[in-house]
């Protein structure tokens, strides 16, 4: 058979068994597999982090201006950073229905 | 029959094409295909037609299981969904104005509020210029969108976990692509670095579109894409190198395979350099074993190694040029040159030129119908084109090689070699332009 030699035509069957067995068992692996549930690691992704911020980056959120940014650093600065997300309320010119619109972009680390 | 791999790989090369012509379930081939394997493995007496259609059946099962995707697969996702996905980015991220593009090896996402282990490859299209870089864990939030490409809005969706995690080598290797780009910027202009890159490193992404186009017409463009030509560079040096350093002879060709590999990942491993360098390995390892390689079963091999692990790989353009223009300077260019040694006396720089020109032929012969097919182009200027582009382009590449050593050793020199590279690439276009502008060069259609 294509002038091989017995253990030449060995490895070749045992490299197209071993492949075809191989691609049979990838298979059932892709088809079958449970899916494998991990501990959320996305919560904070895409939230600004009150604490280390800049001004252009605060400026990114719904209702805040050069103004209220600057406020907010200044808040942050004098109180020490920020404890809460809550927190931010205190700043003056943040009311209740602006603190509502930016809340689910903020986080505290 | 003494090419076994050239009979195996047509026959699995027939299978992929069949399952993609004809939609067959995995089971209706994988369950005969162990129904011959377990027959051939009883009747110890192989018959050579069971062991085709064996390879005919591996090539459609292949195809079919490629296209399979898992079941927490990414692409499994809704398309136009929110998503959160941790990855590692695979390349060197592309800067295009203020955009970033890079692709990301999927290992978990999080839909809602679950979140998984995951799978595949995204193209992440992030708007900004972070400083990610091969290896680099992220934490990206984006939308998913057609042809696994996932938007990222801004930096701010964007978190690294770790560095340095990826393959070794690979990471060495990018590393090294990364200083030689950086070196060639240096000693030259943009125009010629760039086309220096393409033809050194395989970085074809800063060409300008007018020197590609030129290329095209001129049916020359081969030249700006690594290929067996620059491996057969590496490997004549290192060997050169070991030779000269008296290093034993298999050590010497170890060293060597070692090396193509390398530059396999440093060109970011495009099809036309692993099949130069599954060729090369192939050849150094015959003369390793003390076997004569052969040219037919070294290309049969590549282009397995390559459909095996990517089946798709079979209908792609680049994936067919590269082994047709091969096989036909194989095939065509000694019959041409016994043809012609009829009429015509070969010696010194005469028998250069007319082996040249065969080759030349031989290439265009075999890629003229595909380049036709796929590009509507067909241009009768390619076979005296390359005969002055080929020596040039040697040349470059050549100059592109040294440039990125020398100025290492000595950097003072660096500019010697820059402006004859410059020189170079300067008479390269003109030719090419001059050419292009032939009437009848180049037929449209």
């Amino acid at each position: 058979m294509f002038s091989l030699t017995r253990q030449e035509r060995q490895v070749i069957l045992f490299l197209m068994a071993t492949a075809l067995f191989g691609t049979g068992i990838d298979f059932l692996v892709k088809r079958y597999s449970p899916e494998r549930r991990i501990p959320s690691f996305g919560q904070n992704i895409g939230r600004i982090n009150l604490n280390t911020a800049g001004p252009e980056l605060l400026e990114e959120l719904p209702g805040i201006g050069q103004k209220l940014a600057s406020r907010i650093i200044e808040y942050r600065d004098q109180s020490g950073g920020f404890d809460s997300v809550e927190e931010l309320k205190q700043v003056k010119g943040i009311t209740v229905y602006r603190f509502e619109k930016i809340k689910d972009s903020l986080c505290i680390k | 029959m003494t090419r076994p791999l050239v009979v195996l790989t047509i026959a699995f090369c027939s299978g992929i094409i069949f399952s993609r012509l004809c939609q067959v379930p995995f089971w209706a081939i994988f369950l005969p295909n162990a129904f011959i394997l377990a027959l051939i493995l009883i009747s110890r007496k192989t018959m050579r037609a069971l062991l085709i259609i064996l390879a005919f059946g591996l090539g459609a099962i292949f195809r079919v299981n490629a296209y399979n995707l898992a079941e927490s697969h990414v692409l499994r996702s809704k398309l136009k969904s929110h998503l959160v996905v941790k990855g590692i980015v695979e390349d060197i991220p592309q800067i295009r104005g203020n955009r970033t593009i890079f692709p990301l090896k999927v290992e978990a996402i999080e839909a809602g509020n679950t979140a998984r282990r995951s799978c595949g490859t995204l193209r992440i299209f992030l708007n900004g210029r972070p400083d990610f870089s091969y290896g680099d864990e992220l934490i990206l939030k984006g939308r998913l969108e057609k042809a696994a490409v996932m938007r990222v809005r801004s930096l701010s969706d964007v978190t690294r976990v770790s560095r340095n995690k990826g393959f070794f080598l690979k990471r060495v290797a990018l590393w090294a692509r990364r200083e030689s780009g950086i070196r060639m910027q240096r000693y030259t202009s943009s125009l010629t670095s760039a086309v220096l890159s393409a033809m050194v490193l395989g970085e074809k992404r800063n060409i300008p579109w007018f020197v590609n186009n030129l290329m095209v017409r001129t049916g020359t463009v081969h030249i700006l894409v690594v290929s067996g030509f620059n491996v057969g560079i590496v490997s004549f040096t290192v060997l050169l190198i070991l030779k000269l350093l008296r290093v034993r002879r298999d050590t010497r060709f170890i060293i060597t395979i070692s090396c193509l590999i390398f530059y396999c990942l440093l060109t970011g491993a495009s099809t036309p350099v692993v099949r130069a360098t599954i060729m090369a390995v192939f050849f150094l390892s015959g003369y390793l074993i003390r076997r004569e390689p052969d040219i037919y079963n070294s290309l049969s091999m590549a282009a397995l190694f390559i459909l095996v692990f990517n089946p798709g790989q079979l209908f792609d353009i680049g994936f067919q040029l590269s082994f047709v223009s091969v096989l036909a300077i194989v095939c065509l260019y000694p019959a041409l040159s016994k043809l012609i040694a009829k009429y015509f006396f070969k010696k010194g720089w005469v028998k250069f030129l007319i082996d040249s020109l065969l080759i030349s032929l031989s290439a265009w012969l075999g890629t003229c119908a595909f380049i036709a097919y796929y590009f509507r182009i067909f241009s009768p200027v390619t076979v005296l084109a390359n005969l002055f582009v080929v020596p040039l382009a040697t040349l470059i590449t050549l100059c592109g090689f040294s440039l990125v050593l020398i100025s290492l050793i000595c950097p003072a020199l660096g500019f010697a070699f820059g402006s004859s590279a410059e020189a170079l690439v300067f008479i390269l276009l003109r030719i090419n332009a001059s050419l292009a502008d032939l009437p009848g060069a180049c037929l449209k259609f």
